[in-house]
């Protein structure tokens, strides 16, 4: 399990992380979210010990993680980089070996990942070569070589089609099947709510949300939409009742409980002519929006 | 698990790369063709000893040419002067003037005449100059009743080699193993140095780095690469060595051997040292470096002090160039040349060997701290001033 201590780092006066707190449990996937600038990158690079914090800890089954520890992490930064004039399979068996593996077992297992990846053909090919999708596989492939502990992955799908993500998803998943916590960050807000267990969300250096995505989505106002066959402007003077959009016979509303919603819904059925009352399920992108904002 | 340290790791794989790097191997074997060229060439087009024709009308000319040939013997066995008997003086003229021979000599004792075609060769001339010049001075001294023995009498200048007796080497061929042990450092220096450099910034650029720093310490990172690429480096220079050698063996100039023997003895460690002083300095500049545009600007200072240091190895004598002798790094280029020329006394060099150890044991911890610092600075190239301020991260 791996546990950030109020970590933060500042460049000058500016604080690029500030106090930033949260968990990732034994086999759990976490979703690392927020805008560009909002310190993931900063905050990973703490984890990895690659920077050094300003002020807080990063703990390893609740110890101070250490150097010995760090090395059993998988890791795949932001600013993607495998030596570009190397072939593919030699470098990922020295990255393995790097890792503490034996030369025939990096070989092997790099190779077989390369192989169940698509890039079976291409194993003596330069880095270089080889498509950004590809050098994206190979990538991931070079962070989990040598049965990590713990996976920390800045952004792993940018830039990888559907299928290229379903494959690594899969990979990940397997992971934390056997207990690794995997933490990754991610532009793509379906994604990160599809795959991961739970989400922090980031903003200007601070953690904003934190939870399941349906902790998240139960912690978003309570919206309902109305449609009728009439116009619904008669709404704006309902009581408990706030107005977020009104359009001809379509209103979304935002009643301050499930009363307010009840009553609102007995005064439109008695006007007649309802087509439509349902609880708004916000997406996490709109969650997002409205936590970041 | 393998137990292996991540340096040895490193160093395998700079090793590996650059063997399977098609310029590196190309242009080791261009060295190696362009120095056994420089070797044998001379060999070639100087066709060996010289062998002239030279055209006679009489038995007193035929003796003067044997004579000639006997004094260009003495210097090259191999050598030889035909006698080659014509008719008369414009039987001769018109040998000459066909290019039958290469000069004809005519006329009496006492009144010799070289014919040729616009110049005889030198060494000819020179020998057939001596020999008429002794017959005659032979003839003379007869005449006055006394013997060549008598007149030349202590005309002699005895010749003694002080350096001769210690196993060093005098004048040219000092000059020409000073000039190569200060062209081979400068140049291993130089493109090794720049190497280090070149894969530091690599990993930079590509930003492997970040993965290589989240696994091993960066210490590591940098010993494996600076001793991956000494190893090249000896290894290269242990190659030219061992070619050149050999060469020399095969061209007749053995004779310089143990006197060079003990030169290239003392070269090598100096050479490590040296390369050593300066690779941890080049991964620095490497390091300061964020893409390898920027190599040529953080290196400058470096190519710099090699260039100055390889003019002063050549040029500096007396007083200075003991004092540079000791100068470390400078050492690698004066100190050889002071053996050769067999002017040091056995504690010079050592003192000079420990004085470049010290300063390397101080370039490493310099260039390390350098290379550390700013290793992670991806966003444009540092000053050596701004990454000394900066804070270790």
């Amino acid at each position: 399990m791996l546990e950030l201590h109020g970590l933060s780092r500042s460049y000058g006066e500016h604080r690029a992380v500030d106090e930033v707190s949260f968990t990732v449990p034994d086999g759990r996937m976490v979703g690392f979210v927020g805008g560009n600038g909002a310190g993931k990158t900063t905050t990973m690079r703490m984890i990895m010990g690659v920077l050094a914090p300003t002020a807080g800890e990063v703990r390893w089954d609740g110890e101070p993680v250490t150097r010995a520890d760090r090395v059993r992490f998988g890791y795949m930064p932001e600013e993607r980089g495998l030596y570009p004039k190397q072939p593919v399979l030699a470098q990922l068996t020295y990255l393995g070996r790097l890792h503490g593996m034996t030369q025939s077992s990096a070989r092997e297992r790099s190779e077989e990942l390369l192989t169940r990846f698509g890039l079976g053909e291409r194993l003596t090919s330069k880095v270089e070569t080889l498509s950004l999708g590809n050098q994206q596989r190979a990538q991931i492939i070079a962070s989990v070589l040598g049965d990590p502990k713990m996976l920390v992955l800045d952004e792993p799908f940018s830039g990888l089609d559907p299928s290229a993500v379903d494959q690594m998803s899969a990979l990940l998943r397997e992971h934390t099947a056997n207990g690794t916590p995997v933490l990754f960050s991610s532009h793509q807000l379906d994604l990160v709510d599809r795959l991961c267990d739970s989400i922090v969300v980031l903003h200007a250096g601070r953690v904003v949300a934190q939870g399941t995505s349906e902790d998240l989505r139960a912690s978003a106002p309570l919206r309902y939409r109305l449609v009728t066959t009439g116009d619904t402007g008669w709404v704006r003077g309902a009581a408990g009742v706030q107005v977020i959009d009104l359009d001809g016979p379509s209103a979304l509303v935002q009643p301050e409980d499930e009363a307010s919603a009840e009553r609102l819904l007995t005064d439109a059925v008695a006007r007649g002519g309802v087509r439509e009352f349902s609880r708004i399920r916000p997406t996490l992108s709109e969650i997002y929006r409205e936590v970041a904002a | 698990m393998s137990t292996r340290a991540p340096w040895t790791l490193v160093a395998a794989r700079e090793i590996q790369v650059k063997l399977t790097d098609k310029n590196f191997l190309v242009g080791t074997a261009l060295t190696l063709v362009l120095l056994l060229g420089a070797m044998f060439l001379p060999a070639l087009i100087g066709g060996g000893a010289p062998s002239y024709d030279v055209a006679v009308t009489d038995e007193a000319a035929t003796g003067v040419v044997e004579q000639a040939e006997e004094s260009l013997q003495a210097a090259d066995e191999e050598s030889a002067i035909t006698a080659v008997d014509v008719a008369d003086r414009v039987a001769a003229e018109t040998a000459v003037l066909d290019g039958d021979v290469d000069a004809a000599l005519v006329g009496e004792p006492g009144a010799w005449e070289l014919l040729h075609d616009g110049g005889a060769p030198t060494s000819l001339d020179g020998a057939l100059s001596e020999a008429v010049s002794a017959s005659a001075m032979a003839a003379n001294a007869e005449a006055a009743g006394t013997t060549v023995a008598d007149l030349t009498a202590g005309s002699d200048l005895a010749q003694v080699d002080l350096a001769a007796d210690d196993g060093a080497m005098t004048g040219p061929l000092a000059f020409v193993l000073g000039f190569a042990f200060a062209m081979l450092f400068y140049f291993a220096a130089l493109m090794f140095g720049m190497q280090i450099a070149n894969s530091v910034v690599e990993e930079k650029q590509s930003r492997i780095i970040e993965i290589l720093a989240a696994k091993i310490p960066t210490r590591q990172l940098l010993m494996g690469k600076v001793l991956g690429n000494t190893v090249l480096a000896f290894g290269q220079l242990a190659l030219i060595a061992a070619v050149s050698l050999v060469g020399l063996t095969v061209v007749d100039l053995d004779v310089a051997l143990p006197g060079l023997t003990q030169a290239i003895l003392w070269y090598l460690p100096f050479f490590l040292v040296g390369f050593l002083a300066l690779a941890c300095v080049w991964a620095a500049a490497g390091a300061l470096a964020s893409r390898t545009e920027d190599l040529q600007q953080t290196t400058m200072p470096l190519t710099m002090v090699l260039v100055v240091l390889f003019i002063i190895g050549l040029y500096l004598e007396g007083t200075w160039q003991q004092v540079f002798s000791f100068v470390p790094v400078a050492s690698t280029f004066v100190m050889p040349v002071r053996i050769i020329e067999g002017d040091a006394a056995i504690w010079e060099p050592v003192l000079a060997l420990a004085l470049a150890l010290v300063f390397c044991a101080v370039t490493i911890t310099l260039g390390s701290r350098l290379y550390e610092r700013a290793l992670l600075h991806t966003s444009g190239s540092l000053s050596w001033r701004r990454a000394m301020s900066l804070s270790k991260d």
